[in-house]
């Protein structure tokens, strides 16, 4: 039998079974006759008690939207877009917009003074050049046009339908363009307003593409260039 | 300064029906990136781990704050998670890791050992001191009073039911010290609440 | 009675318990459903301090934003929530103000798809004059008055309207049209529209970029000395006075550009259309070209090309289009 006052520890092992049984029946016989450490006792079981029975806490109603947004900032596309197909959109337009400056300054050079074979040979070389421009720009076009189908279905339908209805627009501005040249390949205004078409259809495409991104990340839009 | 209308309405929250097991269409869903499928993994878990966050922080705020972390690590990580558990217990583990690492940093950055409570004061002189007279509080916030050790001891033992020697292992400490600090903790909390 | 007979008995009665159960959430559903729910209102207001020149930025979904100045170096904010109010739960306003700025916004928690939260904000928000404002919205209207910091705007369906705000910068709609009234000051503004129309009156700036694809350009008093502009089916119209040396460069598909000048400032032109026809009141040197390139190459499309340079050719127009007709008018 204990005669002293058992410590704080073991009368809170007693609370968790934690004692030998020997060293349990000590406890006990002592608290039998101990009203203070009975006391003792009562109290830490209280607290266990009402500790092991603590409801679960609910975060506060606003947690749920940041952590979706933190979610959404870094959710990647469904289908995410290899950073390939992105590289691959950037050189086509690199290209095509150099091989479209080239274009304009050839035009811009002082009529040369020899003779026609030269104008001949410099128109064709313009045409050559012409063809080469469209053929990155159909590849830049064709790689924003896959990310575009992949996102439509975050755009609002009303959005969505301006969108299409406007590329449509910069596509018959294309085929008219095209269909000039076939006639006229050497004529300006022609090669002009395809290079110009060409040129709208990325930057519509490039805005279908960012209104996308961002109303998948949620409705706080960005600016383009800020 | 970061206000917000307090007068929202509550955010909308799912209502699924509560089972024991997660569908695999949901944690498959979950893994391809389906925010809304995560959104209805946090209606059925995140009060398991806000509980745990903010009872082991000694805030629900930083609780919150664990919470956003805990949600995103396993955004991150869910691509990983191979089904040899219930996805509930997967997540629970990760945010008790995570709480741990929240702790540890915690105490290293208070460069002293596990905060106790006075060793000398018995028992019966525990007991009876109060802070002051008459004052009644909740055990939730009682517990927020706590010295931080001493708190993730208590709530890591009589709240989520770790045994002392899975506790030591856990926050590197010797099972005496974490019977002794369970011990002062129940003893400050009685004291408090009555 | 054997299982399968059992079995066979049970069913019916096992398929009637299930569609109970089931029937029980769909009664329920459509009690509720039952019920329509008034439109209601709630008014959230907040004072900031951001100082005089202080930075605003809006950012809605659906809803007018408002801004006007008022007096002082505060931002009063008037946030007045639309909707049914179970679908008040899903929007949130945040006003996030730091030293020097607030940013404003609406926020929807679990959008599933587009558009169904049914709940519109309508914001009133007066600035210091000075101040400086970035708005940006989805569909509902864009009005700014009296704002002399920089403006940026930004709309997808909404429209956008300016008045007595000179240094509007940037503004853009897909489907909205933009009205700019009073911009004048010595920087550079660039408008997109792509199915909108873009009138501004009384525009002046250093430089004016404008993309459009389908909307239509009426600029009116406008003094600018540098145009960059781009449109495909959308007309271009500048109505107002030409900056000596300044460039003016506007290429259209099929809509029609026109020059409406007033002073006499001189300008050296360049004009031509592949089918389209140029026209001009100027009587000048005047080197009309039909079916004829800038002596390279035959062109024998039935378009026109336009040289001349009228005056002392100071300022430079370079228009062209593809089918579109060019119009160089005097005022």
């Amino acid at each position: 039998m204990i005669t002293s006052h058992p410590d704080g520890v073991t009368l809170n092992d007693y609370v968790d079974d934690g004692l030998t049984a020997a060293a349990r029946a000590d406890v006990r016989d002592h608290l039998a006759s101990c009203a203070e450490c009975q006391t003792v006792v009562d109290g830490l079981r209280g607290v266990q008690s009402a500790a092991s029975r603590l409801p679960l806490l609910q975060p506060r109603r606003e947690a749920w939207p940041r952590i979706e947004r933190s979610l959404r900032a870094s959710v990647p596309a469904r289908r995410p877009v290899p950073w390939a197909a992105w590289l691959a959109v950037a050189a086509s337009l690199l290209v095509a917009v150099a091989l479209g400056f080239q274009i304009a300054s050839r035009r811009a050079q002082p009529a040369s003074s020899t003779a026609d074979a030269d104008t001949d040979a410099t128109a064709q070389s313009i045409e050559a050049e012409l063809r080469q421009a469209e053929e990155h720009y159909q590849k830049a076009i064709s790689g924003l046009e896959q990310i575009k189908n992949d996102g439509k279905g975050s755009l609002d339908p009303q959005t969505a339908a301006t969108l299409e209805k406007n590329l449509s627009v910069v596509d018959q501005a294309i085929s008219e363009s095209r269909a000039a040249l076939k006639v006229q390949p050497t004529s300006e205004p022609a090669q002009a307003s395809l290079l110009e078409s060409f040129k709208a259809k990325i930057s519509l495409l490039q805005d279908t593409v960012a209104l996308i991104n961002e109303m998948r990340q949620g409705p706080a839009l960005t600016q383009k260039g800020s | 300064m970061r206000q917000r209308d307090t007068r929202a309405f509550p955010s909308n929250r799912v209502t699924v029906n509560r089972t024991d097991e997660e569908s695999p269409d949901l944690v498959a869903r979950c893994q391809k990136g389906d925010v809304e499928a995560f959104a209805e993994l946090y209606a059925r878990h995140s009060a398991r781990i806000f509980s745990l966050a903010a009872r082991m922080a000694g805030s629900p705020e930083t609780g919150e704050d664990l919470l956003q972390e805990i949600f995103l690590q396993a955004y991150r990580k869910i691509g990983g998670f191979k089904g040899g558990s219930a996805i509930g217990t997967w997540l629970y583990r990760m945010a008790l890791n995570h709480c741990l690492d929240f702790v540890r940093s915690r105490q290293a950055k208070m460069d002293k050992a596990t905060a106790t409570i006075d060793d000398d004061e018995r028992p019966a002189a525990l007991a009876a001191r109060r802070d002051s007279p008459g004052e009644r509080i909740d055990l939730e916030r009682a517990m927020q009073q706590l010295p931080a050790g001493c708190r993730e001891v208590f709530v890591l033992h009589d709240v989520e039911g770790y045994e002392h020697k899975e506790i030591a292992a856990m926050l590197g400490i010797a099972e005496g010290t974490s019977k002794s600090q369970v011990f002062k903790a129940r003893m400050k909390l009685r004291a408090l609440l009555t | 009675m054997t299982l399968a007979r059992t079995a066979a008995l049970a069913a019916p009665v096992l398929l009637l318990l299930a569609s109970e159960v089931q029937a029980q959430p769909v009664q329920l559903a459509r009690l509720y459903q039952g019920r329509r729910e008034a439109e209601q209102s709630e008014r959230i207001s907040r004072k900031v301090r951001v100082g005089r020149d202080g930075r605003v930025s809006v950012s809605n979904v659906s809803g007018d934003i408002t801004v006007s100045t008022i007096g002082g170096d505060e931002v009063s904010i008037d946030a007045v929530k639309h909707g049914t109010r179970s679908a008040f739960d899903r929007v949130t306003v945040v006003i996030d103000d730091r030293p020097g700025r607030v940013d404003i916004s609406t926020e929807y928690s679990r959008i599933g798809r587009w558009g169904n939260t049914n709940v519109s904000v309508d914001y009133t928000i007066g600035v210091p004059e000075g101040a400086s404002v970035d708005l940006k919205s989805v569909s509902g209207t864009v009005r700014v008055s009296a704002v002399k910091g920089s403006v940026r705007l930004q709309s997808i369906s909404g429209n956008v309207v300016t008045a007595g705000a000179p240094r509007v910068e940037f503004a853009k709609t897909v489907s909205g049209n933009l009205e700019l009234n009073g911009v004048s000051f010595d920087g550079d503004l660039s408008v997109a529209v792509i199915s909108g129309t873009l009138r501004a009156n009384g525009l002046k700036a250093r430089s004016l970029d404008i993309n459009s694809v389908s909307g239509d350009v009426l600029l009116r008093n406008a003094a600018c000395e540098r145009v960059s502009a781009r449109t495909i089916s959308g007309s271009f119209e500048y109505a107002g006075t030409l900056a000596r040396n300044g460039r003016y460069d506007v290429a259209s598909h099929s809509g029609d550009v026109r020059f409406a000048l007033g002073d006499g400032t001189g300008f050296e032109l360049s004009a031509g259309s592949f089918s389209g026809s140029v026209r001009s009141d100027y009587a000048g040197t005047l080197d009309i070209g039909r079916g004829r390139g800038r002596g390279r190459g035959p062109n024998r499309g039935p378009g026109q090309t336009v040289q001349a340079t009228i005056g002392d050719g100071s300022a430079r127009l370079e228009l062209h289009t593809f089918s579109g007709n060019i119009v160089i008018d005097k005022r």
